[in-house]
């Protein structure tokens, strides 16, 4: 049914009708933005990648066949910007070990909400980024395992690797208090 | 389903058996209503985990950014009232040429007739009986 919406949201919106664009910027963006948020995290940088997806995707709508769910289609093109970004990161700073928050939290220390928060999007944002992006397709934003394998270009075998991975080091860091082997 | 497979499948998709796989969910649901004591330390850890992601504030655009996507989207196309020229028509310079030929052979055939014209006095004569002008009392008037 989504499916069939979109289509009829696509053809519309590539004639510019301006109810179906909005309609599609309100649909999608949140995923994109929060998927964007997640990998780079960094707001800034991720509402230019969220720019730069929506863009490409108004210049493929008058061409659009619906070979794949435009939604998979959106995060696929986000990832791969995010990807990008993060390649230039390592290649802007040569020589440099990746930042790496210390997540982990004592037993006895009481923190507040927002610093459990914090160093929970700290943890994520520590992980290798395809077991990031794994992580926030699947466990934040309820994507299928299906759509989640089209979406990174793996097989279903291999996302789940890879969120298992991502949740035995975030386990380690956030609720054992020790480091993931 | 294995007991190691359903420690796996927990371990990666988390403590609820609807995020399993569909394939194997109903063996792991299964599994876990018959020994439920032997998978109740992963599910705790896994059940910990879920709910620390759970408490992630949802991510979601500005009003501004919104508007800025909106903005970059292609624009409605402009309503089409009565004829317009198509921007290119790559008929466009033949026809141009067509016309002028036409044009000039038309030009060349027409004036030598219209020149030689024997109608052209009494043309004039009609007209300036029209405009009450007449010929012979303005030559007298010169004359004088």
């Amino acid at each position: 049914m989504a499916f069939t919406s979109d289509l009829d949201q696509i053809t519309r919106a590539a004639a510019g009708d301006p109810a179906a664009v909005r309609a599609l910027v309100n649909r999608y963006s949140p995923g994109v933005l929060s998927l964007a948020t997640r990998m780079l995290a960094d707001r800034a940088e991720a509402e230019d990648v969220t720019q730069e997806t929506f863009l490409r995707a108004w210049k493929a709508l008058p061409g659009w066949e619906p070979r794949a769910k435009f939604s998979t289609w959106l995060h696929r093109v986000a990832l791969n910007l995010c990807y990008d970004r993060l390649r230039k990161r390592k290649e802007s700073l040569p020589g440099e070990l990746p930042d790496m928050a210390d997540t982990r939290l004592a037993p006895h220390e009481a923190l507040d909400q927002s610093q459990r928060v914090s160093a929970i999007e700290g943890a994520i944002g520590a992980l290798p980024e395809r077991q990031s992006a794994a992580l926030t397709l699947c466990a934040l934003q309820g994507h299928s395992q299906a759509e989640a394998a089209d979406i990174l270009e793996i097989s279903v075998e291999a996302v789940e690797s890879l969120l298992a991975r991502a949740r035995r080091t975030l386990r380690a860091q956030l609720l054992e208090g020790r480091t993931s082997p | 389903m294995t007991e190691d497979r359903l420690i796996e499948l927990i371990e990666a998709w988390g403590a609820d058996p609807s995020a399993f796989p569909e394939a194997e969910r109903a063996a792991a649901r299964s599994m876990l209503a018959a020994q439920p004591a032997r998978f109740a330390a992963a599910i705790a850890e896994a059940r910990a985990l879920d709910s620390a992601l759970a408490r992630l504030p949802e991510i979601l655009p500005s009003a501004a950014l919104t508007e800025r996507l909106v903005a970059s989207a292609p624009r409605p196309k402009a309503a089409t009232s009565g004829f317009r020229l198509p921007k290119f028509a790559p008929w466009a310079p033949a026809s141009g040429f067509a016309a002028l030929a036409a044009g000039l052979f038309m030009g060349v055939m027409v004036a030598p007739a219209a020149s030689a014209s024997s109608d052209t006095s009494e043309v004039e004569s009609v007209i300036e009986h029209a405009l009450g002008y007449d010929p012979a009392a303005f030559t007298e008037e010169l004359g004088e």
